[in-house]
């Protein structure tokens, strides 16, 4: 080993406080890395091999039904290399100890194994049989919840009539990866699930022999996805179909996409953040150690070492921390990757999972940090490789002071002798002095964007369950009803309050755009449910024309007074061509609405409820759901409470476990930064707090020199950082945002105030460590020593 | 000139500044100890000029730290006045340097940040009874440099500075190791003369400790250092004035 490198162990070890605390930073920039990249890549690889083991479709379609001899039309269809048709049916489950509705959705399967597309992977048991028309397969997640095996037995009421299922198998499917009830944002496996019956069996028991409702269909290579789904259309449309919809539109492929596409968005916004801090930090730091190793450079120079070999002399400094940050970022992303990966299990279901991360990621990682580490060390090596031995060793001339704005606001506000010296240091080293400021400030940007993530939910729970559902219970209805139906149920005990409501497929297009959903609509006076604006006001529908929700008026590129053309998937499918008369902002769904009259003229059915929505008296819930349970006509009940109740265990749940991450990463930064700047400063004053222990001044005293330096850059790094939080939260509120669900951004003082604590707390601390140097300052040694 | 063994007091009726007994300091770094002072006895008359002269290593310097309160002897006793300042702990060793004893370097040991002036008032802000900075700066000549900041004087005028900075809390001791060392003759004896003055105006009682000998007749008293004692202790019934010295 040479005699420099031996120096750069002996440095790397003296140092090590400093080397340890960029290496945090830089690790956590890795560690995201890692874990994002490697989540991601791992969740897109178990996806894509599930896709292609089970044959997940591209594109889907349902209609109200159509006979089987559809799906060979379909088939000839150019592009599509396989159709297959089922049926799709929702039931209610009886389990007759439990009051609250439980739902699900019945998918036909081939009994002699002939179905292709979107096949199950049975866990446990076989596929139901020709001939035994109860026999079922539940998928795992519902199952497990609700502690069903093979060979249990559960009542269904299909189609309004009681079936009773045995479970013969245990299985999941690629299209119900993320399995919802209809209206839920997050699954709730206890109420809501997947159920498998054989073609036959379940023909009989919807009335619909030799006839589907749902087409799925592959495409073949190169083959152009909206062509496909616009002669599906065109096929479908005499049976009822509600419009064909590729990947993109499919809820469970969307929802993981959705996910993905977050977990992309924290690669690009955080390690970035880190990085920039890491270059800073090794900046300032190998700054400072050339200015103080400047004698020993001129020496070695003198010696016949080169300037070059001196400079990678530093930048192998720089180049070990970035080696550390690696190991040690590998390590945590991993680990956290591995935690992470987990929690999404819970949520999205897969039958086997593929957590490696390529050898690719770990390079990306070493890449990033050796990068940021190399970059910030190129100041100092350039310096060093610049100077000259003759004037090195020579001793640095004092720093020069002149008089400038620290002077001037010293002088105006009658500071001190301590104050000036606090504030004229600072701006002696603006460059410095700024670093340090903007690490401590994106160190509390990072944890305010990340707090006001509880902001938002809160924000989404208050206006979507509280403010635009303000039902107890939602009954959808096996067809849509009139008034009757919502008539008996206005008469039941205990029901306060019955409003129908209406949604109608549709189609709508804005220039070449064109955007599959429903026309919502309520009736005249309903106060049961309402639009809340982004600002929180509540939105009356339009008199005439239509209101789109912000997502699907970006989507289709339209704007407040253009006109969209509306063509009707539902009752008399007619066309129109209507203006859109305000754009709402929403945080659920890419939704349009039009008043109840808009909706008839289009729709021309005579105005079924698809649904009616319930206020009831609280005592009398278990007594309502029970007779809701016995109704024929009744296909589901979704309480209102439950979903919210799911939503915010989610939010507990995992919100928390992300603020951990962040707020210990975020940490990490304003302890690298104020425990280096403290560091730095206290060697550069070593000599002037000796001076003042020498003059008198008691060791508090001259703390307050060091400590009231930083505390002032704190200080100053307080309004920078709610500003730079606010921009970084509402620019990943937005990168968050997608067709699904759009964040609010209306963060709240409370997460200014923990993001503000949580900085100074964790400044306060590490600068009481480098303060506690004050105390053991050896003045007679300082003074000796010749700056 | 008259010679007496080690550190003897003369007798003279005046008060006492210093009083040590039996003073030694060990330091120890790893394995090795080092002994700075080996059981040094002094009496130090108030209001004198002392010089402490000795090669290198000899104990000096420590001495002047055990006595300006920036040390602690390892044994041994040490008075100021009636205080026993081998007794005092950090906080009342702070107390004694702020009230008591004013220090100058050879390397000034100016704070490059402050003015001169704002450098004399780093100690006037925490003195009990100090001068005007003016007044001080006055003192040294340099009155008219006040709102200069060390880079922008030279090495005499800095260190006239510090003079000016010790002497502002009108201190019972100057304590001064190596002032001129680093100063041509000129700008040294101005430093002297200022020193002088501080002894004969203020009363201060002035500890230098040089390596130049001529510097010895303008004192006192001189102590001879040589290997952690006082050798041999000078009076000197007739000190010259720091113009006279040849250096």
């Amino acid at each position: 080993m040479t005699a420099l490198d031996r120096k750069l162990l002996r440095d790397l070890w003296r140092m090590r406080g400093q080397v340890f605390a960029i290496a945090l930073v830089l690790a956590a920039a890795t560690a995201t890395f890692v874990l994002s990249m490697g989540v991601h890549r791992s969740l897109t690889e178990t996806r894509d091999a599930y896709y292609a083991r089970n044959a997940f479709a591209d594109v889907f379609a349902e209609m109200t039904r159509a006979p089987r001899g559809v799906v060979q039309r379909a088939a000839a269809i150019p592009g599509v290399r396989r159709a297959e048709g089922s049926i799709r049916q929702y039931a209610t489950l009886d389990f007759p100890d439990r009051v609250e509705p439980v739902r699900a959705l019945i998918n036909s399967v081939n009994e002699h194994g002939r179905t292709h597309l979107n096949r199950l992977t049975l866990r446990q048991g076989r596929l139901p049989e020709a001939g035994h028309a109860g026999e079922a397969v539940v998928d795992e997640a519902f199952a497990k919840a609700n502690g069903l095996g093979i060979g249990d037995g559960v009542d269904a009421l299909i189609y309004g009539r009681k079936q009773p299922l045995r479970i013969v198998g245990i299985g999941l499917a690629p299209d119900y990866i993320y399995a919802i009830a209809p209206g839920d944002l997050i699954p709730d496996d206890r109420r809501f699930g997947i159920f498998w019956m054989g073609e036959k069996a379940l023909e009989a028991a919807t009335d619909r022999t030799e006839a589907i409702n749902a087409l799925s269909v592959t495409l073949e290579r190169g083959a152009r996805q909206a062509d496909v789904i616009r002669k599906l259309d065109a096929l479908l449309a005499p049976y009822g179909g509600s419009g064909a919809y590729g990947r993109a539109d499919h809820l469970s492929h969307a929802f993981l996409d959705n996910e993905l596409m977050q977990l992309d968005a924290l690669t690009q916004v955080i390690p970035p953040i880190f990085l920039l801090v890491a270059i800073f930090l090794v900046y300032i730091v190998l700054g400072r150690m050339i200015r103080t190793e400047r004698t020993q450079i001129g020496l070695i120079k003198a010696f016949g070492y080169s300037g070059w070999a001196i400079g990678w002399h530093y930048m192998k400094f720089a180049l070990a921390i970035a080696v550390l940050a690696t190991v040690l970022g590998a390590v945590a992303g991993v680990w956290m990757g591995r935690g992470m990966t987990r929690l999404y299990t819970e949520y999205y279901h897969f039958p086997f999972l593929y957590y490696h991360i390529s050898p690719g990621v770990f390079a990306g990682a070493a890449a990033l940090s050796v990068g940021a580490a190399a970059l910030g060390a190129l100041g100092g090596m350039q310096e060093a490789v610049r100077l000259n031995p003759a004037v090195a060793m020579t001793p640095p001339p004092p720093p020069v002071y002149r008089g400038g704005w620290g002077e001037r606001l010293g002088r105006k506000a009658g500071f001190s002798a301590i104050g000036h010296m606090i504030v004229r240091h600072i701006a002696r080293w603006p460059g410095r002095s700024a670093i340090t400021v903007t690490g401590v400030a994106l160190s509390m940007g990072l944890l305010f964007a990340t707090m006001q993530f509880v902001d938002a939910s809160r924000t989404m729970i208050d206006s979507w369950f509280l403010r635009s559902q303000r039902q107890d219970l939602t009954i959808t209805f096996i067809e849509p009803r009139n008034e009757a139906v919502l008539h008996a149920l206005a008469q039941m005990p205990g029901v306060l309050r019955v409003e129908p409501t209406r949604a109608v497929a549709a189609k709508i297009s804005h220039g070449n755009r064109t955007e599959r959903g429903a026309i919502e609509s309520a009736p005249e006076g309903a106060v049961l449910t309402a639009r809340i604006d982004g600002d929180g006001q509540e939105i009356d529908l339009p008199p005439a024309g239509l209101m789109l929700s912000r997502q699907l008026a970006d989507k289709l590129g339209v704007k407040t007074g253009e006109r969209v053309t509306v063509e009707m998937l539902g009752g008399r499918r007619t066309r129109a061509f209507l203006p859109v008369v305000r754009i709402i902002d929403e945080f659920i769904g890419k939704r349009a609405y039009a008043a109840d009259a808009t909706l008839q003229a289009l729709a021309r059915d005579g105005a079924p409820a698809g649904a009616a929505l319930l206020r009831i008296d609280p005592a009398a819930r278990d007594r309502i759901l029970a007779k809701l349970k016995t109704m024929p006509v009744v296909l589901g009940v979704t309480e209102r409470d439950a979903a919210l109740r799911k939503f915010e265990q989610m939010i507990d749940e995992n919100i928390f476990t992300m603020l951990g991450f962040y707020v210990s990463f975020a940490s990490a930064i304003a302890v690298g930064v104020v425990y280096n700047s403290a560091r730095i400063l206290f060697s550069e004053r070593a000599h002037e707090l000796a001076t003042l222990r020498v003059l008198g001044y008691h060791r508090t005293e001259v703390g307050m020199v060091l400590l009231g330096e930083l505390a002032l850059l704190v200080v100053l790094a307080v309004p920078v950082g709610c500003v730079a939080g606010y921009w970084l939260a509402q620019m990943m509120t937005a990168m968050f945002g997608s067709d699904l669900f759009r964040l609010p951004f209306a963060p709240s003082r409370a997460s200014y105030g923990y993001s503000i604590l949580i900085v100074l707390a964790a400044a306060t601390a590490t600068a009481l460590i480098v303060g506690r140097r004050v105390l053991q300052l050896d003045m007679v040694r300082v003074l000796k020593a010749r700056e | 000139m008259t010679e007496r063994p080690a550190g003897q007091e003369s007798g003279q009726s005046r008060g006492l500044a210093f009083r040590g007994e039996e003073l030694r300091k060990i330091y120890r770094t790893g394995e090795t100890e080092v002994h700075a002072l080996r059981g040094v006895d002094l009496a130090i008359p108030a209001g004198e000029m002392l010089v402490l002269l000795g090669p290198s290593g000899s104990g000096k310097s420590t001495l002047l730290n055990i006595i300006g309160g920036l040390d602690r002897a390892t044994s041994g006793r040490l008075f100021y006045g009636d205080t026993d300042l081998t007794a005092l702990d950090d906080k009342a060793l702070t107390r004694f340097r702020r009230a008591e004893v004013g220090f100058i370097f050879q390397f000034y040991n100016l704070i490059p940040s402050l003015t001169a002036e704002e450098n004399v008032r780093l100690v006037t802000n925490i003195a009990d009874n100090p001068m005007d900075p003016a007044e001080a700066l006055a003192l040294v000549g340099l009155a008219e440099r006040r709102d200069h900041y060390p880079a922008q004087l030279s090495g005499g005028e800095q260190q006239r500075v510090a003079v000016a900075r010790a002497v502002a809390k009108q201190p019972g001791v100057l304590l001064c190791d190596e002032p001129t060392g680093a100063l041509d003759s000129k700008t040294g004896i101005r430093v002297l003369e200022t020193l002088a003055r501080a002894n004969r105006e203020l009363g201060a009682t002035v500890v230098i400790i040089t390596h130049n000998v001529g510097i010895a007749a303008m004192a006192d008293r001189v102590f001879h250092f040589l290997d952690g004692r006082i050798a041999r202790t000078e009076v000197n019934e007739h000190p010259i004035a720091p113009s006279e010295i040849s250096w």
